[in-house]
Parts: structure tokens; sequence; C-alpha cells
């Protein structure tokens, strides 16, 4: 269970990456989730705490791309505006409630998937980031300039998946939770460790007859499923959506909340998108300073824990 | 092992939240809505003060801060005194929505606040789940209004109304073709397509052309060729400064000699360093402000010394807006929401910036007072009050 490296460590990290293995550390961050509300349910601490969720979601999924597989991805939020605008798009001008643009949403979702990702992924590393990242934008601003997406201002009157904000919070840690069980299978599967041999070594993986393109458009679009569905809850949390929202600060921002939290390893990601997504809000009192001190604690964090708030141990005793 | 381990997990955790759930604030603390009665009245101002619209919000945040101070000097209202508690929205949706929460769990009673349209939408059902007022300062997108939510007040202008002044002053110069330019962003084009549909109206001048020009470039020539093609006599620019500097400057480079109107986001004296000597004469449409306001010398002066700069962009509106939230709160008799909406809705004549105010029924300005400005030596100067 443990990896040969943590035993030659002192004691007490010892028990510290002993707690952590521990398999109850996941299920007991859902019922520290549930409960949360019962500690405090004031309409502000629910927001906040369903747009962590929500980011959460969003992570897990980039985590499958960056963290799994290795595919260096800077547009990532171009996945949650299409999921947002979709759902956006169908539940104001059709009258559909949230829940049955789902289908739809994830049918785009795979679409962009392909569309972005056929022609990127035959390029590697800093090539892939910089076109990626020119997808995102393009997403932005194709957003921007659509009457259908409404424009500059975006839409609004986007109905809510719950009436009451309590009840929206339950529902979002119940689809959030699923997703990243979900993402975490999928990365011990058959699927997952191809994913792991493409991030490892994509020639050798290639040469043990790993059809690595396919290998890696299956990443792509399973992060595009998982940005797209985060976009159908944020759509709903927030009833109004605008390019202001699927900015390129916001993929690094997720990106960040991957690297921190350590990639490729689940725990690790939700903590790390739950760090990124409250820091600024319990900073929200320096006004002015705050994403001056968000950046300082980051760089800290990065500097005292390189690998990562909760890094990846891998379970095969390699490495 | 395993079940037992996930049984002491559980109860754990329940146990620590049914101990922290006698603080109040939890699911099972019932509703402890802050201050109806006694202690301030709270008003809440969500305003942009990081991200790209930074620089608005402290001139908002000085004026409501002046404005709570005279109220407060004298006596507050109902006996009570005002208290005011900002947000940043940093010009981004998702800020905003955890703003607004933010501002209702402190027990806000109205909402002052509101610059980017694209940030006070999502606002709008959450103030307004909660049953507060909002006076909206500045935000005046004609999505806000088409809601038609009866908690929603706007007291900056509209676009309609802006839309009418620019045409009064287009026919009151007797132009006869007029070239309409836009940025593509919701509130510019929304001015340049009503101006245009005032002056498609049959008789008076005609629209020549409807131009959407890309904001941040530094080269306009080929918007300004497709313009000038049409030979107007009257340029009308609805968008921000930056761009607005540049495209009047490449007009009169390009031989334009007719007149050229800019809207009220292009009304800042870096327009006209901008612009340079092209800038001369240059006409706008803007709401009153406190330089083109006779009588308004001593709040110019009071303002510039407590905060030691003088009166910026939306000042006025944002001290309006407490004023006039004060106002209502007193006529109603109460902080209850829907009482503070029934005295909003009833207020007739109360003096602000912009004049006596009366809301429409769609709760905007009956008159939105915009005035034609002209730049002289490099400053807007009142040319026409258009009354």
């Amino acid at each position: 269970m443990t990896a040969p490296g943590a035993t030659r460590a002192p004691a007490l990290g010892r028990a510290a990456s002993r707690l952590l293995d521990s398999r109850w550390a996941g299920l007991a961050g859902l019922v520290l989730a549930l409960l949360a509300p019962f500690v405090i349910a004031t309409p502000y601490a629910l927001s906040v705490m369903t747009s962590a969720a929500i980011f959460v979601m969003l992570a897990s999924g980039l985590n499958m791309v960056v963290g799994f597989c290795g595919l260096l991805d800077l547009g990532y939020v171009a996945f949650f505006a299409v999921g947002a605008y979709t759902s956006g798009v169908l539940s104001t001008r059709l009258g559909l409630p949230l829940l049955a643009t789902v289908p739809v949403v994830i049918v785009v979702t795979v679409i962009a998937g392909v569309v972005i990702g056929a022609p990127t992924l035959r390029l590697r590393s800093d090539y892939l980031a910089i076109v990626t990242l020119g997808f995102g934008e393009i997403i932005r601003i194709t957003a921007n300039n659509l009457d259908v997406t409404g424009g500059p201002s975006g839409i609004y009157g986007i109905p809510s998946l719950a009436t009451s904000p309590v009840v929206f919070y339950y529902l979002t840690v119940v689809i959030v939770s699923v997703a990243v069980i979900g993402a975490s299978r999928l990365g011990r599967s058959r699927l997952g460790r191809a994913w792991r041999f493409v991030r490892e070594d994509e020639d050798a993986a290639e040469a043990m007859g790993v059809h690595t393109y396919k290998i890696k458009l299956a990443a792509y679009i399973a992060g595009a499923v998982w940005g797209g569905l985060a976009g159908v809850l944020f759509a709903g949390q927030l009833s109004a959506i605008s390019p202001g929202s699927f900015t390129f600060l916001q993929s690094a921002l997720v990106l960040m909340a991957v690297v921190l939290g350590g990639m490729g390893s689940t725990p690790g990601v939700v903590v790390g998108a739950i760090v990124i997504s409250l820091l600024p809000e319990v900073l929200r009192d320096f006004a002015g300073y705050r994403f001056f001190a968000f950046g300082v604690l980051l760089i800290i964090v990065m500097l005292v824990r390189p690998q990562g708030l909760w890094p990846h141990r891998s379970r095969e005793a390699s490495s | 092992m395993g079940k037992s381990r996930i049984a002491a997990v559980m109860s754990l955790a329940a146990a620590v939240g049914l101990l922290t759930a006698g603080c109040g604030q939890g699911l099972l603390g019932g509703d402890s809505q802050a201050g109806d009665g006694k202690g301030p009245i709270v008003l809440g101002m969500l305003i942009p003060q990081s991200g790209s619209e930074a620089a608005i919000g402290p001139y908002m945040k000085n004026a409501a801060d002046l404005a709570v101070e005279e109220i407060n000097g004298k006596g507050g209202v109902l006996g009570r005194k005002l208290e005011l508690k900002v947000a940043d929205d940093a010009c981004d949706a998702q800020t905003a929505v955890a703003g607004a929460n933010k501002l209702v769990t402190e027990g806000v009673q109205v909402s002052v606040g509101g610059y980017c349209s694209g940030a006070t939408l999502p606002t709008l059902p959450i103030f307004g789940k909660a049953n507060i007022p909002m006076i909206i300062p500045a935000a005046n997108s004609q999505e806000l209004v088409d809601q038609h939510l009866k908690h929603v007040f706007l007291i900056n202008g509209t676009g309609s109304q802006q839309a009418t002044a620019a045409m009064a002053w287009i026919t009151k110069r007797g132009a006869k073709s007029v070239a309409l330019v836009h940025d593509n962003t919701s509130y510019s084009k929304d001015i340049a397509v009503r101006t245009q549909k005032l002056l498609d109206e049959p008789g008076g001048p005609e629209a020549a052309i409807l131009e959407a020009v890309t904001p941040k470039e530094s080269d306009y020539s080929a918007n300004i060729n497709n313009i000038l093609a049409k030979k107007p006599d009257f340029v009308y620019w609805t968008g921000y400064f930056q761009e607005g500097g540049l495209i009047i400057r490449q007009l009169r480079q390009s031989g334009y000699k007719g007149a050229i109107m800019v809207g009220d986001g292009s009304v800042s004296e870096k327009l006209a360093s901008i612009a340079g000597d092209a800038g001369e004469g240059v006409f706008a449409t803007m709401t009153q402000t406190p330089d083109t306001l006779q009588g308004a010398e001593g709040w110019v002066a009071s303002y510039t010394k407590k905060f030691g700069s003088a009166p910026g962009p939306y000042t006025n509106q944002a001290y309006d807006g407490v004023r006039l939230a004060a106002e209502a709160i007193k006529n109603a008799g109460a902080t209850d929401g829907a009482k503070v909406i029934a005295a909003l809705e009833g207020i007739d004549g109360f003096q602000m910036f912009s004049g006596p105010l009366k809301f429409t029924p769609d709760h905007t300005l009956s008159a939105g007072g915009f005035q034609i400005l002209v730049v002289k030596s490099g400053k807007f100067a009142l040319q026409d009050a258009l009354k």
C-alpha cells in the first residue's frame, strides 16, 4: 500500500502519509461537505461553498487531461463555457428545465472536444499548450460576438436546478462527488493506465501497441464532458452568464488547482480546487491587495511543497 | 474493521456538526435576520474594487461615504444611523454573486451599488429573493430594465434617453446624413441602434451607415474609409474614450469636416488628449455632472476637501443613490423591502443631480437629464441643456 519512499520518512511524516493514503479520506471529505450547511448556512457561505464544489468538478476534469494523460491544456475553460452557454441558451430560448439540457450539453461538449482535440492532439507539450490557449480565446470571443449567446452582456434568467440554495448546494455536492469518483475510477481503468503510460513515455506506449492518438483524444473528450457539466451547474448557480466569466485567468486558475493539489492525484486535486476557490473569498477583506496576497500564498505553497499539497502515490511499487 | 471505521468517521462528523449547529448560523439555527428595529440601517454597495474596472470603485465608495456622513450628521433616518457595507464585484459575475450573498448575509436593507451590467445582472435574483430593493447608480444596460423586476430601480440615464438626446441635437444642428459608430459592446450598440431607429423615421436627417469597430485596436482607417464613403455630415460615436479619441483623430486626418459627437462613455479628458487638436469642437451626449450643474460647486468643494481628489465618473449617481435610499426609508417609515419599494415608486420631485426624480413604470428615470457638451481647449463644457 505505502510507497517505499514513505518508509524512510520520519515517524510523523509516515503517520501523515498513512492518513493521506487512507481510503476513508474521501468519505470523510464528503461527510464534511454534507454537514457544512449545518454549521453555517448563510446565503454567502452557501454561495461560496457551491462555487467551490463546481470548481472541484472543473479541476477533476482537467486532472484527467493534465494529471493523468500529461497533456498541458491552457484553454480548459472553453469546455466550461460551451457547457454553460449550451444549457443557458436551451433553457432560456426553449424554456427547457436545466436538467433536460444535460444530454445535449454532453453531446455538444463531446463534439467540441473532438473538434478542438483532433487537430491539436497531433502536437506535443509546449505547442499543444499554445494551441489550446488559442482555442480558449476563440470560444470566448465567439460568445462575445454571436447574437444567440447574447453578445457581451450574455444570457440572463437561466432557471436554477433548485429553488432553495441549500437544496442546490446538496445537489451540486452529490453531482460533483459522483464526477470526482468517476474521474478517479476512470484513472484506474485500462484507459487510465494507458493515459499514464502516454504521460510517462508516449513513444514507448506507441511501441507497446497503445493507440496514443485515440487515447489522448479520449482524455480530452472526458475532460470536455466534465467541464461542460460543471458549466451547467455554473449557469444554474449564477442564473446569468457572460463572456467575462470565461477568460484565460479562469483556465489558469483551474490548472493551478491541479498543480497545487498534486497532478494526477484525485484527493490532491480536490483539496487544490477548494484552496484556490476559497482563498480569494477568505482574503476578500484585503480588497485591492486580495490577489497580491493570493499570489504570494501560492508562491509560498509551491516553494514549500513543489510536489503539490497531496501528491499522487503510485499504487504499483515502482518509481 | 471497515464498517466500524466508517461508523466512527460518520459519528464524529455528526457530533461536530450538531455541536456547532447551536451557533445559530446553520440550517438548524433558525432564521435570524439581522437588524430590524434597532442598530444602524445597513446599505450595501457592490462595486468593482479589483479587476479591469477597479478604478471606478473608489469614486463610487467615496461619494456614498460622503452621503452617509451627511445624513448621519443630520441625525440619520428614522432615528437610526446609516451604515455602508461595500463588497467587491470585480466586474465579474461569479465574484458579484458571492459579494451579493455576502451583503445579504450581513443584513443589508437596501442595495445602492452596481456598475458593470454583466456583474449586476446575476445579483438581481439574489437581492430579489432576500426582498432587498436595489437602487442601481451606474449600470444601465437594457437587460436590467427588460426583466421588469419590482425591486430594481435605475438612476442612470438609459440608452433610449441618450438616443433621444442625440437625435434632438442632430436635428437642431440641421445635419442631413448621420454615420453611427459603435464598438459592439451591448451598451454602445444599444445607443447606436436606437439612434438609428429614430433617424429612420420619415423626415429629418437620415442614417448613412451603422459601423461597428473592434475595441483596443490602434488603426481604424478601414472603418474610417467605410464611413467617409457614405459622405456623412455628422458622426456619432457611442463607445468609450480610448477608441473614440483615435477615431476622431483619424476622421480629421482623412479630411472629414462635419460635426462629430460622442456618447457618455467617451466623456473624459483623456478623449481630448488622445484626439489632440482634432478633439476641439467635438460634441457629447452626457448626463448632468457636478461640472456642468449650477449650484454644485459647494458639493465638488466638500468632496475634494474630504478625499483629496476631484469627483470622478458616477460619483454623483452613487451619492444620489444613498440619499434616495434614505429618503425612501424615511417615507416608508420602515426598512421592510416591500414598503421601501412602494416608497420608491411613490417618490415625486426628489431633487437629484439629474433633476427632480420620478420613476417611470419601468423603474427608470422619467427624464434622463442628458445634455450636450462640447470640447473647449481640452475640457468638456456645457453646449446646450436641451430644455
